[in-house]
């Protein structure tokens, strides 16, 4: 494949087709597409094609887009799919993580709010493939009016024959093997932890959000016990561009690895906020350096100021430093620029004045409020990571403080193997890679740890 | 967040002769939610949201009503209530203001927003009014943080604020000239 150079890159890709967007459209044109206009343009186009296929071909397909999760772990999206059991005519459910409770990400709402009807082609197009018969939308508490635009959305899909009794599934075509698919929104009610897949089933459930141990995998016993995939919004809304255009059309988009990993295909929302000239959400390809997203679209770093770092996706990623300004938003960041990842690839860009103390303050407080406490490294450490954060902020640390908040950040996590999810492993990458790549920020805010030394002069001169 | 226990060994509940769960919502419990889930605890959380919603708060009285619908203990609706920040086991104001804290507001100047609703209505984070019209609250990230600084009034998210625009749209509040519908063309009738 010919590297791809990023000059001419400006092109409108599907997912916000209907989503006016600079330079594009005016973002004052926005409108929420109801289902007349979603299928005047294109829309249901790929649950069509898919219908017409065997549930298990689609599923072939959407594995050899190479689809990667967009909720944050980028985890392949068919291979989570052959995980499932065959179907045994009990439930089998689709969760849609629709949480999006990150801090710095913002680009599902996006999505929910004006294009509804292409998340719930997508959530059709999974169901069929997987031979899922309920979904329930998991949108956090705070979106209300993308809660109200979804269940409109809803209404109207079923109104026109895509789930229930009278819907598309139940007539399943070439499967030979129809059932009622059943769509609902369940709204979730302020906590950061229900984005974690297993604390989201239990919240369906009526439950605390307290993730489960795993295994068992969810694919196998997830919602009520039962067979579930979980995906994120943006996942699913890929799928009709995928089933419609076909898998090369996605694989064309977006870069290979260039360290020997699984590839990077695509386009990915990419919600830019912090201090740049034009925030907002665009639709790039995976691979764009962080500086052609942030010079060419938008508008480069306010006020002429220069880069300070940025957060890739979302706090739990850690930070890329100063000279990380090129890196490429793929899912090898990780590996390459001593980041936990991609994310959710919305980048927060922190310009030449940060206090960069007062960033990792403000993202332990965000663990410490949001850790859901069952496990103690993470409820006590993420406490413990706050409070020296805030001493070092308010000059009142001593060196050893710095020691002891790296140790503590390193113990915490489902990596290092303390937890039992990976709320743990953001705070852990998050405080750890801003006291690294800031050091010399963070020694100066602490007082010298030595010990005092008495001399005897006197006896030294032999007097 | 929510692991710290209360005694409640001894605890009395108070209770009103008038059930909280309205006829109206006993119907849409048992007929629109309940038949979504596969074990009807799934319910739980759209029947918190309407009496969150109707009342502002969820009484005690009404966690056991709910319990008695849902056939559940009146103890496992009460471990949900208190684990989820969006459910008020006591009352708060008429209207609750709630400011997003988390990075990209923070570092773009939330912090003033923040100070300036405190000055304007002479209460700290966490408080309500004496008047009980306002409860002020700091959240974590709103998921909007292309406008940072962003905050919610009750159910309207309100994106690009600066101190003034903020304290001019409580004075709409408190002179009732306050429309809703946050920033954008968003807001349609639905
Ligand atoms: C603490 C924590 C919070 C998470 N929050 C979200 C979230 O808000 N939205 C989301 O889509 N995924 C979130 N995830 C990732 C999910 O667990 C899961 O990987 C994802 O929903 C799978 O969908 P995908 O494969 O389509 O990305 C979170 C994970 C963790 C550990
Ligand atoms: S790591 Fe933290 S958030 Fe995750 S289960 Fe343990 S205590 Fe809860
Ligand atoms: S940080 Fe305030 S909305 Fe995301």
């Amino acid at each position: 494949m010919p590297k791809k150079t990023w000059e001419n890159t400006l092109t409108q890709h599907h997912l916000l087709k209907r989503i006016p967007t600079a330079p594009f459209g005016n973002i004052r044109d926005r409108h929420i597409v109801g289902y007349d206009e979603y299928v005047k343009t294109g829309g249901y186009e790929g649950l069509r094609k898919a219908m017409a296929m065997k549930p298990a071909d689609v599923t072939s397909q959407v594995k050899d887009s190479v689809l990667r999760g967009r909720g944050g772990a980028g985890f392949p999206t068919g291979l989570k799919w052959t995980f499932l059991p065959d179907a045994d005519g009990g439930q089998r459910y689709l969760a849609i993580n629709a949480d999006e409770s990150e801090p710095g990400t913002f680009k599902d709402r996006l999505l929910m709010d004006f294009d509804p009807h292409g998340l719930l082609e997508g959530i059709a197009i999974c169901m069929y493939a997987c031979r899922l018969n309920k979904a329930y939308i998991f949108i956090r508490g705070e979106y209300h009016h993308q809660a109200h635009v979804l269940e409109e959305a809803i209404k109207e899909a079923y109104e026109n024959g895509i789930f229930g009794e009278k819907g598309l599934l139940n007539q399943a075509g070439v499967s030979g093997d129809p059932f009622v698919g059943e769509c609902y929104v369940h709204r979730g009610a302020g906590a950061y932890i229900c984005g974690e897949e297993t604390a989201l089933l239990e919240g369906i459930e009526g439950k605390r959000g307290w993730p489960r141990i795993k295994p068992p995998f969810p694919a196998l016993k997830g919602l009520f016990g039962r067979p579930t995939i979980i995906n994120n919004v943006e996942t699913l809304a890929h799928l009709p561009f995928i089933m419609s255009d076909g898998s090369d059309a996605f694989k064309n988009q977006g870069v290979e690895s260039s360290i020997g990993g699984p590839p990077s295909f695509g386009t990915k929302l990419m919600g830019v906020s912090g201090h740049v000239e034009k925030p907002g959400c665009y639709e790039l390809e995976l691979g764009i350096p962080l500086r052609t997203l942030i010079e060419d679209y938008c508008g480069g770093i306010r006020g002429g100021k220069k880069f300070k770092g940025a957060i890739p996706g979302g706090v739990s990623m850690g930070i890329l430093g100063r000279d990380q300004f090129d890196a490429e938003m793929d899912f090898d960041i990780g590996r390459k620029y001593d980041v936990l990842g991609l994310g959710t690839s919305g980048p927060t860009v922190f310009d030449e004045d940060t206090d960069m103390v007062a960033v990792a303050r403000n993202i332990a407080r965000f663990y410490k409020h949001e850790s859901c406490g069952q496990c103690t490294p993470c409820r006590e450490g993420s406490g413990w990571l706050y409070q020296i954060m805030t001493r070092i902020e308010a000059g009142d640390a001593k060196t050893k403080d710095l020691d002891l908040a790296m140790e503590v950040a390193k113990s915490m996590g489902s990596m290092p193997g303390t937890t039992i999810c990976g709320l743990a492993d953001g705070n852990n990458w998050a405080a750890r890679t801003i006291m690294e790549k800031y050091h010399e920020e963070f020694e100066a805010r602490v007082a010298r740890t030595f010990v005092p030394v008495t001399i005897d002069m006197a006896a030294l001169s032999g007097a | 967040m929510a692991w710290i226990m209360k005694n409640s060994a001894d605890a009395q509940i108070e209770t009103r002769d008038e059930p909280y769960l309205t006829p109206d919502m006993e119907k849409k419990l048992r007929e629109v939610y309940m038949p979504r889930y596969e074990r009807p605890k799934g319910a739980l959380f759209p029947a918190l949201h309407m009496v969150q919603h109707h009342y502002g708060w969820i009484p005690q009285q009404a966690m056991q009503e709910i319990a008695d619908v849902l056939e559940i203990a009146p103890s496992e609706v009460l471990d949900t209530v208190s684990f989820y920040e969006e459910y008020w086991e006591l009352p708060k104001g008429e209207h609750l203001i709630s400011v997003c804290r988390s990075i990209a507001c923070e570092f773009c100047s939330a912090t003033a927003c923040t100070e300036a609703i405190k000055a304007k209505l002479g209460i700290d984070v966490g408080q309500t009014t004496d008047d009980g019209k306002f409860t002020l609250v700091e959240l974590e990230c709103l998921g909007s943080c292309g406008t940072a600084p962003v905050a919610l009034i009750d159910d309207d998210l309100h994106e690009n604020l600066s101190p003034d625009r903020i304290v001019s749209m409580i004075d709409q509040v408190q002179n009732g000239t306050y429309t809703q519908g946050g920033t954008g063309a968003v807001k349609e009738d639905l």
